[in-house]
């Protein structure tokens, strides 16, 4: 990660520190010494993981508050994390994290300072002034070796992990995530979207013959003959993403390859007519095209404002917050990671009148089709389909529409770090968007914005198979499920939606929305795509009321009066007279002036004031930010225990009523008997040293056994006396 | 129409007609056509009120259009939706009352491309189609008027509010208002807030604070120490009264330094204003001064509330920037608004007085001393620190009462200029200090959302409250007129109230109303959602005071005299300025500038912290707000009200699911409560306690509002 190292080579030259001056005396370290010497804490290894290189007499800063002071211990590298081993506190770790180094005095062979900046935004300090030169050199080449140099897909953990564990992964017969891996999945999906008049799946692939970027399957309209996918390797061809209740689809679309020969150009163009011409003819609805490549955001732009977004929370220093917070407000538009969410979410706003009160098919089309195609459909049918925001709903879209639709997690995340240019956050932009979405709606998502800070955690955890494939056809050539013949069993990895192997019942408590209700008459099984008829029927707050196109005296009023009366005032929101704009807005605005149905079509705030900071992932780790005894959990761990009551009443009732005993079911008590949570729950450290979250990151159950969950809890009631 | 307006600050859906009424209403209700408006528009008016013009019209930009009439009054422009007199239990309407003097934009729409904004004076050039009344308070009213013969009276009554506005005299009440249902009175409702203008009032909140060494001093009985001081106030035990009248004159405006609030582990807040350096105080006088600031402490720490917060106009700009910025069709930029709006400084303002106020509490917490708040005129900011400074410190100043009282305390009877500061009196002193207070607390209630009784709906009621006339509380400067007015001295005199002919009966006056009567303008529905449903009171319990009482000596001299000063303390020489060295206030040199931006919250200095934070967090009760730029928050759903995008569904699924299902349970319980062992029951709350529907609706939107950062 060379671009890394030159930024850490910047802050190298800046002035040291007056904070970094006075540390802790030797003294001090010896009097630490002996307490972890008295508790020697072993390192937890996953299986198949290996110790590659430690140094120990390593401080780490407690960057917790202002007041400097460090912790000592043993800094260990493995080719799964980096743990640091001191006083009662078993591993702070992280996986191949982005990391900068900063050596005072560019000559020195020993750095003394070591600061480790994660992708989730924490930022870690040790100090090796006292510790072995060798050990030194030891461990900060180590480190920047496998964090930071490129290597091969083989070399990933994930496999180590595979082959060591493979008999003890057992997959949660429970989780009904539908991965969309076989042909049986997309049919169920078709008729689950009533999509199955007009769309066929296709098992043309299968064996990944025509094209290694799609999947073994996919949807196509009805009438596409076969042999045309297999002409442009897939290219060209519209591949259906999801159908409305009114007939109409989301479609998405690679382009075929830029050709300079006219020979190949005029072969190329006459196939899209070819094409074109099934899409147009009914049964088929109007087909709009909507071009991401171009007069849309760019992957250069997004790539750009994250950097700049991040280093708003990667804070190495009290000092450094401060002086930033002055200018909070500009500085966050400056980065405008803000605006690219709006210019999404408005995007699939867009989209969403063209096929809900337009009835128009609307067809994606990107170079791959592979990475603003996935963010806008998921977020087309995110809006408009209930289905998808419930947590299965939501993990079955996120496997159709990013592991399936092929795109490039490996490359995005630059988890082989062979490529900065390709490290795109497309996903992370995709959770922030849904985020914005679960926090202006709380009631209509099953999960929690907890659920969705995980999740963009579990992206770099590489112990999961689901984010760390370029596409399905590498993953499964590199699992070995393709040859069939060979020797070697196929590899059984783990999928990041078995949320067991995280986290531990009660902390998946915090995943589930309270509030959220499903519409009553919704079956729990939801394979059983008939029930959904009724329910998405009832859930259409703007039916119809506008289904054609032309819209005679109505639309020509409506135009005439937005342009005269209001083209001034709102000109900042309709730039031209554009048809489509027009649209929009009313689309919008009636939208918003309606009461919202959970359940039906939701759509998100998109002014000013309304697009804000997933404060939870970004601000988790800055303990400046955090509020005793504040924040929103409060409000949280107060509506949980009313629910609780509401379900113990009911028990009651229940009990009563069939006179025996009703199963004692076990409230979840995280957030009970708790004085004063912090408004970082459930991330923070709830004190200022060395205490665990609730929730850690980077699957700490994995390292713990269920001893280490016990003393977990014990601290946790310990500090909720606070 | 995304512009339009709501103006609603409820979560109540509006009362929509109710056909089996109509008949009744047929005969009550202004016939549409006719040009006289019926007896029963007259019905609803005040003593004194005369109507001007009306006009049927259609309140617009929300769903659904109500259709009623607008009219205009001498005192006020309301809108009268059909139907709507039947549901009204309260003189006033909250959703569609503007007060003459609250107006702040006024737009006559007409056609497709005219709007005009009417000033005073100014002609109307059209007929108006529509007209928008745009609030001081960010209300917005839309009111469209009806076509077909009509136009005359939609001209008339857009020309008579013009008129009227420009002739509303902001100090004027309305007057003879009475509590809409008779017999409720003092009696039904809860214990009435105390107005503190009387000394038992002064003497049952000093004992409920326990501030042993304090006494309830009359030196102001008459007003004559300081017009602008309450009658009553505290003063240590030892002050002779003639030393208090002596002490005071060394004050500026003669606001000399008194009790705000007696901390339960030994602390005292105190308030008083700036020297008054061209006095030339003898020994004695300097001694009262003293020993009335050292409150008996040993350690005293001054603390200048003007330093690091804004001024009063740089609070007046900010707040115009605000409004500007907050109008529905001002011209920012989707993608510039989080820069417009650091460029207004209302945030940073908040900030400013949350980080102040933490500091003195974590001041007043971590050791027993007196703290003095100092500010010149003692009426502005002063209010603001310690009233805040009382919310993240004391429990009971979180609840309903508390809060009223703590008001009414701290800024109604400490004299805090209200109808000055609001814009009463012209717009040289116009600063609205107490709008910048609901905002902080407000953020606290963000940050904190179980620890406070109130909700956000009470906050916004008690700032529309600030400019509606219907009582003396934000009418009047100061404690001595507003006591003038209300007839309470002696020197009773009738006011003259136009086209009242009626003399107020005897016993009016008896009922004095102040602005916690808010049966007066809002429903019971609406005072309901006045309650936080999040409140946790187990958060507070009553038994909260870890710290051991000091024995009260009386020290000599002040052993640590301290100035506090931009977030750091500095040892003073002295307190008082004259005896040989220049006044604390005048010369800024002794004032060290400020290192740098510290890091260090004075909660590490001054509980040395980290080390002492494991064993000893922060004292139980005491709150210290997060102030930093993610932290402030912008209030959405006072702000934005004219703006649609606030909207929030009226109800939805979710909820009304939820309430199915208790009303189901409650039902149920009802009928198994004889089979209910005493133990369990008393286990559990009252069901209906726990949750009404109105809570969950308060609780879900408490979630679907945001938090900007």
């Amino acid at each position: 990660m060379l671009g890394k190292g030159v930024v850490g080579g910047g802050g190298g030259t800046k002035a040291p520190k007056p904070s970094f001056v006075s540390y802790v005396r030797p003294e001090e370290i010896h009097t630490n010494e002996k307490e972890v010497t008295e508790k020697e804490v072993t390192l937890h290894l996953l299986p198949g993981e290996q110790l590659l290189c430690e140094a120990s007499t390593v401080l780490k800063y407690v960057q917790e508050d202002s007041c400097q002071h460090g912790v000592y211990g043993r800094l260990v590298c493995t080719d799964f994390k980096i743990a640091f081993l001191g006083d009662d506190e078993s591993a702070l770790d992280n996986d191949f994290d982005e990391k900068k180094k900063t050596l005072f005095g560019q000559l020195k062979k020993y750095p003394e300072k070591l600061i480790i900046h994660c992708k989730d935004l924490r930022v870690f300090q040790f100090c090796l002034r006292y510790t072995k030169e060798e050990e030194v050199k030891r461990i900060v080449s180590g480190i920047i070796h496998h964090t930071q140099a490129p290597k091969l897909l083989k070399r990933l953990f994930l496999f180590s992990y595979a082959t060591a564990a493979q008999n003890n992964t057992v997959t949660d017969p429970k989780n009904h995530t539908v991965m969309f891996d076989t042909l049986k999945d997309w049919c169920w999906e078709l008729e689950r979207t009533k999509g199955n008049m007009k769309y066929k799946a296709v098992s043309v692939n299968e064996g990944y013959k025509v094209c290694e970027r799609l999947p073994a399957y996919f949807v196509v309209p009805t009438p596409l003959p076969e042999e045309n996918v297999q002409r442009f390797q897939g290219h060209g061809i519209p591949i259906w993403c999801w159908s409305c209740h009114n007939g109409s689809a989301l479609l998405k679309m690679s382009a075929l390859p830029k050709e300079q020969d006219d020979g190949i150009l005029q072969i190329q163009k006459s196939f899209l007519d070819g094409v074109y011409k099934t899409i147009h003819r009914p049964p088929y609805e109007i087909v709009k095209t909507e071009d991401l490549s171009s007069n849309f955001l760019s992957l250069q732009e997004i790539q750009t404002a994250y950097s700049k977004f991040k280093q708003l929370f990667l804070i190495d220093n009290s000092t450094e917050f401060w002086d930033t917070d002055i200018k909070w407000f500009s500085l966050l538009e400056s980065s405008s990671w803000l605006d690219i969410i709006r210019r999404c979410l408005k995007k699939a706003i867009e989209i969403t009148e063209c096929m809900e009160a337009q009835n128009m098919n609307v067809l994606l089309l990107e170079e791959n089709a592979s990475d603003l195609c996935c963010l806008i459909s998921s977020l087309v049918q995110l809006m408009m389909d209930p289905h998808c925001r419930t947590r299965i709903g939501f993990q079955s879209l996120i496997q159709k529409e990013w592991v399936m639709g092929g795109h490039c997690f490996l490359d995005r995340c630059n988890h082989l770090r062979q490529n900065d240019k390709e490290e795109v956050p497309v996903f992370l932009l995709f959770l922030d968007c849904v985020w914005q979405l679960v926090h202006q709606h709380p009631p209509a998502f099953e999960f929690t914005e907890t659920y969705l800070t995980v999740l963009s955690d579990s992206l770099y955890i590489p112990i999961f198979s689901t984010f760390f494939f370029n596409s399905p056809h590498q993953k499964d050539t590199n699992m070995g499920r393709e040859g069939q013949d060979t020797q070697s069993k196929p590899l059984n990895l783990l999928t990041v939606w078995d949320w067991s192997v995280q986290f531990e019942p009660k902390a998946q408590t915090l995943l589930k929305n309270p509030l959220y209700v499903e519409k009553p008459k919704l079956d729990k099984g939801q394979r059983k795509g008939m029930r959904f008829k009724h329910q998405r029927q009832l859930s259409l707050p703007l039916t119809q009321s506008k289904s054609s196109p032309k819209r005679g005296f109505f639309r020509e009023e409506t135009d005439h009066l937005i342009k005269n009366l209001l083209g001034k005032r709102i000109s900042k929101l309709i730039n031209s007279s554009d048809e489509l704009q027009d649209n929009f807005r009313e689309f919008y605005d009636s939208w918003h002036s309606k009461p919202t149905d959970y359940h039906g079509l939701l759509l998100p705030h998109i002014e000013g004031p309304e697009i804000k900071v997933w404060a939870q992932r970004y601000l988790r780790w800055i303990p400046e930010a955090q509020i005793l005894g504040g924040g929103r959990v409060a409000t949280m761990s107060k509506l949980l225990e009313m629910m609780e009551e509401v379900q113990s009443l009911q028990e009651k009732i229940d009990e009563r009523h069939h006179s025996q005993q009703a199963p004692q079911a076990e409230a979840p008590c995280l957030l009970r008997n708790s004085a004063r949570l912090s408004s970082l729950f459930p991330f923070a450290l709830l004190q200022r040293h060395s205490s665990k979250p609730v929730l850690p990151t980077s699957g700490w159950k994995a390292l713990g056994d269920e001893d280490d969950l016990a003393k977990r809890e014990d601290e946790f009631v310990d500090l909720g006396d606070v | 129409m995304w512009w339009g307006g709501r103006g609603q600050s409820f979560n109540i859906a509006p009362q929509k007609e109710e056909p089996e009424m109509g008949s009744v209403q047929e005969s009550r209700m202004p016939e549409p056509r006719s040009r006289q408006p019926s007896s029963c528009l007259a019905s609803r008016c005040l003593p004194g009120e005369q109507i001007l013009a009306w006009a049927p019209g259609v309140r617009k930009g929300l769903e659904p259009e109500l259709s009623g009439t607008l009219i205009c009054t001498n005192l006020r422009v309301t809108f009268q939706p059909c139907g709507w007199q039947q549901n009204q239990d309260t003189p006033f309407s909250s959703e569609y009352d503007f007060a003459l003097v609250n107006i702040g934009r006024l737009e006559a729409v007409s056609g497709l491309s005219r709007v005009q904004l009417l000033r005073p004076g100014s002609l109307l050039k059209f007929i108006p189609e529509e007209i928008m009344i745009h609030g001081r308070d960010f209300r917005l009213l839309r009111v469209g008027f009806e076509a077909a013969g009509l136009e005359p009276q939609a001209f008339q009554v857009t020309m008579a509010i013009v008129q009227a506005r420009a002739q509303s005299n902001p100090a004027q009440p309305y007057s003879g208002i009475t509590l809409s249902k008779a017999g409720q009175g003092s009696g039904s409702r809860k214990p009435p807030v105390p107005l503190m203008e009387t000394a038992e009032d002064w003497e049952t909140e000093r004992k409920k604070q326990a501030a042993r060494g304090w006494r309830v001093s009359t030196v102001n009985e008459r007003f004559d120490v300081a017009t602008s001081l309450p009658r009553y106030f505290w003063v240590p035990n030892r002050i002779l009264d003639s030393e208090v009248r002596r002490a005071f004159g060394h004050f500026h405006q003669g606001r000399g330094p008194r009790l705000s609030w007696h901390h339960p582990g030994g602390s005292d807040l105190l308030r008083c204003g700036g020297f008054y350096t061209a006095s030339d105080p003898n020994k004695e006088d300097i001694r009262a001064v003293e020993s009335m600031l050292q409150a008996g402490h040993s350690d005293v720490v001054l603390v200048d509330t003007m330093d690091e917060l804004p001024s009063l106009a740089d609070v007046q700009l900010a707040h115009l920037r605000l409004r500007a910025l907050c109008l529905p069709d001002s011209s920012v930029a989707e993608d510039k608004w989080l820069s417009a709006l650091e460029g207004t400084r209302w945030l940073d303002y908040i900030r400013a007085c949350l980080r102040k106020a933490s500091d003195i509490s974590v001041l007043v917490t971590s050791r027993v001393r007196s703290v003095i708040l100092q500010e010149r005129g003692d009426r502005d900011l002063n209010g603001l620190l310690s009233s805040l400074v009382q919310l993240l410190s004391a429990p009971e100043a979180r609840t309903l009462f508390g809060f009223q009282s703590l008001v009414q305390r701290e800024w109604v009877a400490a004299g805090h200029p209200f109808l000055t500061r609001l814009g009463g009196t012209g717009a040289s002193e116009e600063a609205p200090v107490f709008l910048l207070f609901l905002d902080c607390v407000w953020q606290l209630l963000q940050q904190f959302p179980a620890d406070f009784e109130f909700s956000e709906f009470f906050l916004l009621a008690l700032h529309d409250s600030v400019r509606v006339p219907d009582t003396l509380t934000f009418l009047r400067n100061t404690p001595w007129e507003r006591g003038k007015q209300s007839g309470q001295l002696n020197s009773y005199t009738q006011v003259y109230t136009p086209g009242y002919s009626q003399p107020p009966a005897g016993n009016s006056f008896n009922l004095q109303l102040s602005v916690w009567d808010w049966d007066l303008r809002y429903s019971n529905a609406q005072i309901l959602q006045f309650q936080n449903p999040g409140y946790d009171p187990e958060h507070c319990p009553d038994s909260w005071l870890p710290r051991p009482q000091p024995s009260f000596l009386i020290p000599g001299p002040p052993s640590s005299v301290w100035l506090f000063s931009r977030g750091a303390l500095t040892p003073l020489n002295q307190l008082c300025p004259w005896r040989d060295s220049p006044s604390l206030l005048a010369v800024s040199s002794r004032w060290l500038p400020r290192p740098a931006i510290s890091s260090e919250s004075l909660a590490d200095q001054e509980w040395g912290l980290p080390s002492h934070w494991g064993a000893c967090p922060l004292p139980p009760g005491l709150l210290l707000p997060g102030y930093l730029g993610p932290q402030i928050r912008f209030w959405k759903r006072c702000y934005l009200r004219g703006r649609p995008e606030v909207q929030m569904g009226l109800s939805s699924p979710t909820i009304s699911g939820l309430q199915d299902e208790l009303s189901h349970l409650q039902e149920l319980l009802r009928k198994w409560t004889p089979r209910i062992s005493p133990e369990v029951h008393s286990k559990k709350r009252d069901p209906h306690t726990i949750l009404n529907p109105t809570e969950i609706v308060g609780i879900l939107k408490g979630r679907a509002e945001g938090d900007l950062g």
